[in-house]
């Protein structure tokens, strides 16, 4: 075992931290938080063009693809970097989309797609859940019509949370509707501008939005299918065993800035970090922290060891998310009454970090895979437990 | 990075396994349990030819020259077969503290003596306030013309009754960390060694110091330098607890996912429920959490690289998941596995035992807090 980095990625990561101290900027953290981190937003894209430029959005990409070829473990520590200072974080294209076109895609799909995507051009929206398939996907029923040149789109989406923001669609789509469930749903790109298409924004209690996105007679060029028709429940499922990942920096960044405040805050006299229980909550996050870092770092193992996590994707999702939520309530607790201004309140604390966190932490253990479906996969796929 | 063994690390974790799996079943670990000494002779002595009792220490002085990290491979399997005897108090709490503390002349003389299992050893450190800290320790030693008189009880010895040797950490000032260690005969007049019932497992003692008279060449170290040599046996010792707790959570995860798959209700395999394989998820998830925080204080003891905040950030988070992992087994294993006659319980005892030595979770957590300077 060895839980060092080399002395290329070493390099390479401080490299990484000196641009995002650098570049960054108010405006920018400003934008991320309003979109809840995803990728999209102005500010975003100014700031993701320059950082992509060095091939850091997909490091362990070849580079005819536009990546440096370097290890996963270096593009997962960039993630934890970027986490921590509060970037765009999610990017569907680059993280999502990328791979599997990689994977799975013609030649010229790849020659298209993957060194825009890389350069941080392009976005796209991830389009799976619709009201009747949230957890259970091959219950969709968007439906795409071949006809001929081309496909015909019809049907409803909804929590594409990029929507509004992204250049083009991920869609998961049903083109064989007779077919045995999970073998007749199709993967397509679709231009998130085609006529037809009706994005409605659902705002979330966090703040920031998601959608729901209806399609009327929607022309799909036939060139936007990725990979074999009616594979695409095999093409999503391999997506998430390679790029479920979940950095946790930016709620160890929460961690971070609620121990100086407890540090510099004087209650009853002394600073608030002299209080035991003060203590041991903020220890307990960030013995939690490593915990989950291990849980994260083993995922680029297996990566740079040509393994393909399963569980192992699950678990730390799993646990991140729980964590996620536990730091939220902790900060909480920490701050006390302090911790429900908002940010522009008059006493606010911390900018009104903490009751943000906290709303947006009931989101972690539901969106992409509830707490529940990953511990379904963890006790069937890592213990081999009976399905029947 | 690299989450998996080499192949060195992996020829020691298969022969340990091999060994014990043939050498210490449960009816033995029961026995051992039961037996006043704790351990036989037989089990020592191969244990010994293996090698396992000089592997941290330096060829020089009889050792395989081997790493920590190599070490908590063995503790581990020992953990997963819950191994009796005094191999933790000889090797981890005597030796790597005479390793620390000792001149070249004890460490040869003492060292050598141990790596081929001719000696038994153990550290007394505890006392009436059951403190870790340095002010816990008040057992006096009292300089008197070329030698050391030490007065007092020592709690909590692991092994203490068949040991050769006591390190003793004694109080040689008034000062909060004047503290020195002690080289004592456990046969020495004076020492009064009275075995404690403890729900455990484990052989804790009792030891009473009567006016024991020990020459100054059996100070190990300075006079009143010892706590920060103290303190990292502290630290090494809690991740080799958490070592055991590994092995251990391994198995106490075998015992509830082999019990699924097998055991029928309402006519189906329980291992199908939701709910049981929930919580079988959460004990897989403890148990790999378990095993990276382990490895990871592991490792960076063996490299020689600063320790403190994982060692405890170890200890604290395997202690409770420990706990936790063996809980979640007794709910999945349901009323069979609290019967005594069940392997569980074994573990289920000595997870608690785990938990409390070298500080719990409480106590380590303070020391990260410590470390991230609150």
């Amino acid at each position: 075992m060895d839980f060092s980095f080399s002395a290329e990625e070493q390099e390479l990561l401080k490299e990484v931290r000196s641009f995002l101290k650098t570049e960054t900027s108010e405006a920018l953290f400003t934008e991320c938080g309003e979109l809840g981190h995803i990728y999209g937003g102005k500010e975003g894209r100014k700031f993701i063009k320059k950082f992509a430029s060095h091939g850091w959005l997909t490091p362990n990409w070849p580079v005819e693809y536009g990546g440096l070829g370097t290890s996963a473990t270096l593009a997962f520590a960039i993630r934890e970097e970027m986490a921590y200072v509060g970037t765009p974080l999610v990017f569907v294209a680059a993280h999502m989309a990328g791979p599997t076109i990689m994977h799975f895609g013609s030649q010229e799909m790849k020659d298209k797609w993957l060194l825009p995507i890389a350069r941080g051009e392009v976005e796209f929206c991830l389009g799976y859940t619709e009201p009747q398939a949230g957890s259970d996907l091959a219950a969709l029923s968007i439906r795409a019509v071949d006809k001929g040149d081309y496909f015909q789109l019809n049907g409803q989406k909804t929590f594409n949370t990029h929507a509004h923001v992204a250049d083009y669609h991920w869609l998961g789509t049903i083109t064989d509707p007779d077919a045995k469930k999970y073998r007749g749903m199709s993967l397509m790109i679709v231009d998130l501008k085609s006529p037809g298409i009706d994005i409605r924004p659902m705002v979330t209690m966090a703040g920031w939005q998601t959608n729901e996105l209806f399609y009327d007679d929607v022309v799909v060029p036939k060139e936007n299918l990725v990979g074999d028709l009616n594979a695409g429940f095999f093409y999503v499922m391999h997506a998430l065993d390679y790029e479920r990942m979940f950095p946790l920096a930016t709620y160890g960044s929460l961690v971070d800035e609620v121990a100086e405040y407890a540090r510099t805050k004087i209650v009853d006299g002394e600073p608030l970090a002299r209080n035991p229980i003060v203590r041991q909550k903020l220890a307990q996050m960030k013995i939690e922290l490593a915990a989950n870092r291990h849980l994260y770092y083993r995922l680029a193992h297996m990566l740079d060891h040509g393994q393909v996590p399963n569980y192992q994707a699950s678990m730390q999702k799993l646990f991140a998310t729980e964590v996620a939520q536990r730091i939220a309530n902790t900060g909480m607790e920490v701050l006390g009454m302090f911790s429900q201004l908002t940010t522009d309140s008059k006493w606010a604390a911390l900018a009104g970090k903490t009751e943000k966190f906290y709303r947006t932490s009931v989101v972690e253990t539901i969106y992409a895979g509830t707490s529940e479906v990953q511990r379904g996969i963890i006790a069937l796929r890592g213990l081999e437990l009976p399905r029947k | 990075m690299n989450y998996e063994l080499n192949e060195e690390q992996r020829i020691i974790k298969e022969s340990a396994n091999r060994f014990l799996a043939e050498s210490c079943s449960t009816d033995f670990v029961r026995e051992m349990a039961e037996d006043e000494k704790g351990f036989t002779q037989e089990f020592w002595s191969k244990m010994a030819e293996l090698g396992w009792m000089g592997l941290p220490f330096p060829e020089e002085v009889g050792g395989a020259g081997m790493s920590f990290f190599d070490l908590a491979i063995i503790l581990t399997e020992m953990g997963y077969f819950c191994a009796p005897g005094p191999f933790f108090s000889t090797v981890v709490l005597g030796g790597l503290t005479v390793l620390e503390a000792g001149n070249d002349e004890q460490k040869t003389r003492i060292l050598s003596e141990l790596a081929v299992g001719n000696r038994i050893l153990t550290l007394a450190w505890l006392e009436e306030g059951g403190s870790w800290g340095p002010k816990g320790i008040n057992l006096r030693a009292e300089s008197q013309g070329g030698e050391f008189a030490l007065s007092g009880t020592k709690l909590f010895v692991p092994d203490a009754h068949v040991a050769d040797t006591i390190i003793v950490a004694a109080r040689t000032g008034d000062a909060p960390e004047e503290i020195s260690l002690f080289e004592v005969d456990a046969k020495a007049s004076g020492v009064g060694i009275t075995l404690l019932d403890s729900f455990g497992g484990d052989k804790l003692c009792e030891v009473i110091f009567d006016n024991v008279k020990v020459p100054t060449e059996n100070l190990l170290g300075e006079t009143g330098g010892a706590w920060p040599v103290l303190n990292n046996t502290l630290l090494k010792a809690a991740v080799g607890k958490a070592a055991q707790m590994d092995g251990a959570s391994q198995m106490a995860l075998k015992f509830a996912v082999d019990y699924v798959k097998e055991r029928v209700q309402f006519g189906k395999l329980i291992g199908t429920f939701q709910a049981v394989q929930f919580h079988c998820a959460d004990m897989l998830t403890y148990a790999d959490t378990i095993h990276f925080m382990m490895s990871h204080a592991a490792w960076k003891i063996a490299e020689g690289l600063p320790f403190e905040e994982e060692a405890s950030m170890c200890k604290a988070w395997v202690s409770e998941s420990h706990r936790k992992l063996v809980a979640l087994s007794h709910q999945v294993l349901g009323g069979v596995a609290f019967m005594e006659e069940h392997d569980l319980q074994l573990y289920f005892r000595r997870a608690k035992a785990a938990e409390l030595a070298f500080g719990d979770a409480s106590f380590h957590r303070e020391r990260v807090a410590q470390s991230m300077g609150l």
